[in-house]
């Protein structure tokens, strides 16, 4: 840098003699044309013209000229900022706001919305089947797959994974419980995936009697394996049998449904079999398919539409209008739900980032009036239009980048913040990081917004009335910042009545009566392997020993074993119109809303706290007795007996599919509880008891696997946690042990509406500061205008009173005409939220009013510091400033 | 002053190098070589010519040099390089295309 400053010095000693020589010889010509001294060199400079402009240009036309501008740009804008630093650092702060904020919310949202499935050509991938009321999820059974599979039009290639994804064992070495999907083994080819190691599975190896093969994930290959190669085409045993690796999945696999795979099996195909089993419906499967190119996913709808139709015929007359044919892109499989949260973000954070550039452009256009004297002193100096519009532009760049630095520094740390409260079913979201080219995005944008405005007032000819130094204002800008304010004020509210939605929404659901006990409970959710536990009697015998070892702890009161626990849903039910009354006829009504069924033993109801409002509910006595029992909801029993005493009625749930389905005494009506997750509605329910017979712990096929501990006991949490623990590892210690709090288990469910209502809450809160500093700025950029103007109004007799009433007015207008817009705005958004909304309208009178009076209150609390120093103008110093 | 401004863009480049061809000068002296050749009809603005003439140097046309002038002083000479050579003799290729286009198009008419 020394070095280039002193060869430009040098440059310009040269260019001083040289134009001294010119000067020197044009005058001693006119000397010699008989000029006196003074003449001459008058002569000799009129001929020359300006010197320093000659100078000027030379150096303009140095090949270094640009640089030597850029440096001269920056120290004077890096001055400037000095000089102001308020200035400077509210609009470093703002970007930091809006561009950490923006590139945070992306690098989550990017994943979710637009990142590139990782299969090959995954917009092609479709998830296709059937969907009930009871499970909303498209499925496909053996028995009409096949057919489908063969007939099918819209689809290159059509594989399913088993609806149940197994537990295994890795039963050599130190054993442990591993996660295997069963797929077709077409099952990769079709999603594109080439193993990292190995091979995929070929078609024999999906036929009956095939070598029992499997791939292994990459994971489980580096943990286990040492990724070393030799694994491959090795023999490992898994739930005691020996299967050969073919080999390894690639690193970043995932399964369509995005469930864990450690161990890969192929699908054996057996096709009469498949149509039998699962009492003739076959095996339960979720189909994906590969669209053909250009066919779209509702044309693939239609030409699936006749396979339906015939399945249809083969669904019993009374449910089958229940089932409907469901095609959707994988991606709307994967993110559910999750989608509309992603599109609410991204939505916040662009309002944010568009209040964000409006109070960038406000502050630089501010600035810009403010300084129009100085450019019109610059222009009038020499300064051309361009050299200002340069200037204006290095102003931005640097303002934009020192707001990318720590805008970069604010996502890293959103990000993080993002990761801790973001809910395990937000999928991908812990793989986001921040990406660089969204960063580089927002930069630009904010770049652009502040070059444009800051470019306006030097684009503007400066005129000669600026250097008067009066305050001529322009109207325009003037006008424009009003716009821009009305705009951030809409945009503020339209923020705050999302985030209001949502936060009453999360209250209601935080608050509502679950009824049930919650405190002091702590759950354990164990599932068996089918490899150790294969027989139902196996499963029983290992939970009642559990159980009774459970009871005999020090502290504890009650310990209940089910298959599973409210809030959320059941594993199993049935359609209302599907429940049979014992000497009633059968409900003509179609199939109706679901109800749902647990297996409980008989202390669950003490346990969870949940009253048994008729009947005695289960006795200890039916756990050896022949006869079924069931206990049913108020709800159900008020659907099934309006006006009847329940107790004592048989009922029947299975006939549909098999007619020689058991009948049950009704022994007890169960006080509703919050069954159908935190914001579903409360479902019809009815209890199965356990008792000590084999066959009702393998009811239910996979899900009697698992069970649910409820332990109250009057230990702390931790000491029952950590007793569970010890009981289950005396029995087995391989076995993994969910245990969680029924608090936590419940306190789960609302995450994701946690984690949506802290971020738009949170943008909410930058967007309305940002408005509100907005339109502080403006109006106290209005009043500094109009010193003048005030001055004379109070000189003529206009009282403080009167000036405030002038200020406040102007700035309740822009307040009124920014709300009114903004309501009409969220009103057409919020229809939006409906969906993540619960307990509360998307257009709850009570969040828009409530809103509404807040900007207007905190707006005007906001001008009201430039509209006291208005009304305290003091109208001599006022007037004499002219 | 005014002169230049009726100079077609990019003619003042021309006459300098034009001007070279013979010898080696400093600016005074092209400056007085161009008003002389054209009889003073063309007067050169003095204070536009070293623009000119760095912008030459910098493209590599030109080369400057620091020498003694005719008045025993120390004087910086401007010399053609060779590229500045084949720049003159396409410029006047141009120019003489554009003139003979120019007198072609207003005998035309």
């Amino acid at each position: 840098m020394t070095r280039v400053r002193l060869l430009v010095r040098r440059d310009n000693a040269e260019l001083d003699e040289e134009l001294a020589f010119h000067l020197q010889r044009e005058e001693e010509e006119h000397r010699a044309a008989g000029m006196n001294a003074n003449d001459a060199r008058r002569q000799a400079r009129i001929a020359f013209g300006g010197v320093e402009r000659a100078k000027a240009k030379c150096r303009e036309a140095r090949p270094g000229f640009w640089m030597e501008v850029l440096a001269q740009d920056v120290r004077y804008a890096l001055r400037g900022f000095r000089r102001n630093p308020v200035f400077t650092i509210t609009i470093v702060v703002t970007l930091m706001l809006g561009i950490g904020a923006t590139a945070a919310v992306f690098s989550v949202v990017d994943r979710i919305l637009f990142r590139a499935l990782p299969y090959a050509h995954g917009d092609r991938l479709v998830s296709v089947g059937l969907v009930q009321s009871m499970e909303p999820q498209e499925f496909m059974l053996g028995h009409f797959y096949y057919d489908w599979r063969r007939d099918q039009t819209p689809f290159e290639a059509m594989t399913s994974e088993n609806a149940v994804t197994r537990v295994c064992d890795l039963t050599e070495g130190s054993s442990a419980q591993l996660s295997c999907p069963i797929v077709e083994v077409n099952f990769l080819p079709t999603l594109g995936i080439t193993p990292a190691a190995g091979r995929n599975f070929l078609p024999e190896e999906g036929r009956p009697g095939a070598p029992a093969v499997v791939l292994i994930s990459y994971g489980l290959w580096q943990t286990r394996y040492n990724r070393d190669s030799g694994v491959l085409n090795k023999t490992i045993e898994i739930d005691g049998k020996p299967v050969r690796v073919v080999g390894v999945l690639p690193k970043g696999f995932e399964m369509p449904r995005l469930q864990a795979a450690d161990v890969i099996f192929p699908m054996t195909m057996d096709e009469a079999a498949d149509r039998k089993t699962n009492s003739g419906l076959g095996g339960p499967k979720r189909v994906f398919a590969r669209l053909k190119p250009g066919v779209s996913v509702e044309q693939a709808r239609a030409q699936l539409m006749p396979l339906f139709e015939q399945t249809q015929k083969w669904i019993p007359a009374e449910i089958r209008s229940n089932f409907r044919l469901k095609v959707r892109s994988l991606r709307d499989r994967q993110m559910q739900d999750v989608r509309v949260m992603a599109w609410v973000l991204l939505g916040t954070v662009l309002a944010v980032l568009m209040i964000v550039c409006a109070n960038v452009a406000s502050l630089l256009m501010a600035r810009g009036a403010a300084r129009q004297r100085e450019l019109a002193v610059r222009s009038a100096l020499g300064a051309s239009r361009g050299r200002l519009v340069r200037q204006s532009l290095t102003e931005a760049l640097l303002l934009s980048l020192a707001g990318a630095v720590a805008g970069c520094a604010f996502a890293e740390l959103l990000l993080h913040i993002f990761l801790a409260i973001a809910p395990a079913s937000v999928p991908y979201v812990t793989q986001a990081q921040l990406d660089l080219r969204i960063v580089g995005f927002t930069v630009a944008l904010s770049f652009v917004c502040g070059a444009l405005f800051g470019l306006v007032p030097a684009l503007q000819r400066p005129r000669e009335e600026m250097l008067t130094g009066r305050s001529i204002a322009s109207v325009s800008h003037a006008r424009m910042r009003q716009w821009l304010v009305v705009g951030q004020i809409a945009a503020s509210m339209v923020l705050l009545t999302a985030a209001m939605l949502m936060l009453r929404s999360f209250w209601k659901l935080e608050n509502q009566q679950l009824g049930m006990r919650e405190d002091n409970t702590v759950t354990a959710r164990i599932t068996l392997g089918e490899h150790k536990y294969s027989s139902a009697m196996s499963k029983m015998m290992f939970f009642q020993q559990l159980a009774t070892r459970l009871r005999f702890l020090p502290g504890v009161e009650v310990v209940s074993v089910s298959d599973s626990l409210p809030p959320g849903g059941a594993h199993a039910g049935v359609r209302y119109g599907e429940i049979l009354v014992d000497g009633k006829p059968r409900t003509t009504e179609g199939p109706g809303s679901v109800v749902i069924a647990r297996l409980v033993s008989p202390e669950y109801f003490r346990a969870l706290d949940v009253r048994i409002v008729r009947g005695a509910g289960f006795q200890e006595s039916d756990l050896t007795s022949n006869e079924r029992v069931v206990v049913i909801s108020q709800r159900l029993a008020e659907m099934l007996f309006p006006s009847e005493d329940p107790i004592g009625m048989r009922l029947n749930f299975e006939h549909v599919g098999d007619p020689n389905a058991p009948w049950y005494r009704v022994v007890g009506v169960a006080a509703n509880v919050k069954n159908g997750g935190l914001t579903g509605e409360e479902t019809p329910e009815y209890y199965f008891l356990r008792r000590y017979r084999a066959e009702d712990w393998g009811r239910w096929g996979v899900w009697a696997q698992t069970s649910v501990f409820v332990v109250r006991s009057s230990l702390t949490e931790e000491e029952t946690s950590k007793a569970i623990r010890n009981q289950v590892a005396v029995l087995d210690p391989t076995l993994p042990v969910d245990i969680a709090t029924l608090r936590q288990r419940v306190s789960k469910l609302a995450d994701q509406p946690r984690f949506q209502v802290s971020l738009v809450g949170f943008f909410a809160l930058i967007g309305f500061t940002l408005a509100v500093i907005g339109l502080y700025g403006v109006i106290a950029f209005l009043v500094a205008q109009r010193t003048q103007e005030i001055g004379v109004r109070m000189a003529l007799g206009a009282a403080r009173a009167d000036i405030l009433r002038l200020v406040m007015g102007k700035s309740l207008r822009l307040i009124a005409v920014g709300v009114a817009a903004g309501l009409v705005a969220a009103l057409s958004l919020s229809r939006v939220l409906s969906s993540l909304l619960f307990g509360v309208g998307p257009r709850d009178p009570m969040t828009f009013g409530a809103m509404t009076l807040m900007l207007v209150v905190v707006g005007l609390a906001a001008t009201l510091v430039p509209a006291r120093s208005a009304s305290r103008v003091d109208p001599s110093e006022a007037l004499r400033a002219e | 002053m005014q002169a230049t401004s009726d100079l077609l863009q990019g003619t003042l480049d021309l006459l300098i190098l034009k001007t070279l061809v013979t010898e080696p000068m400093h600016g005074w002296g092209i400056a007085r070589r161009i008003q002389q050749v054209s009889r003073d009809a063309l007067e050169i603005g003095q204070g536009s010519l070293y623009p000119a003439l760095h912008r030459l140097e910098y493209k590599g046309w030109i080369q400057s040099e620091w020498g003694e002038s005719e008045n025993n002083r120390r004087a910086k000479y401007y010399s053609l390089t060779k590229s500045g050579k084949k720049q003159l003799v396409a410029e006047l290729e141009d120019w003489d295309r554009l003139t003979t286009a120019i007198s072609l198009v207003l005998k035309g008419v």
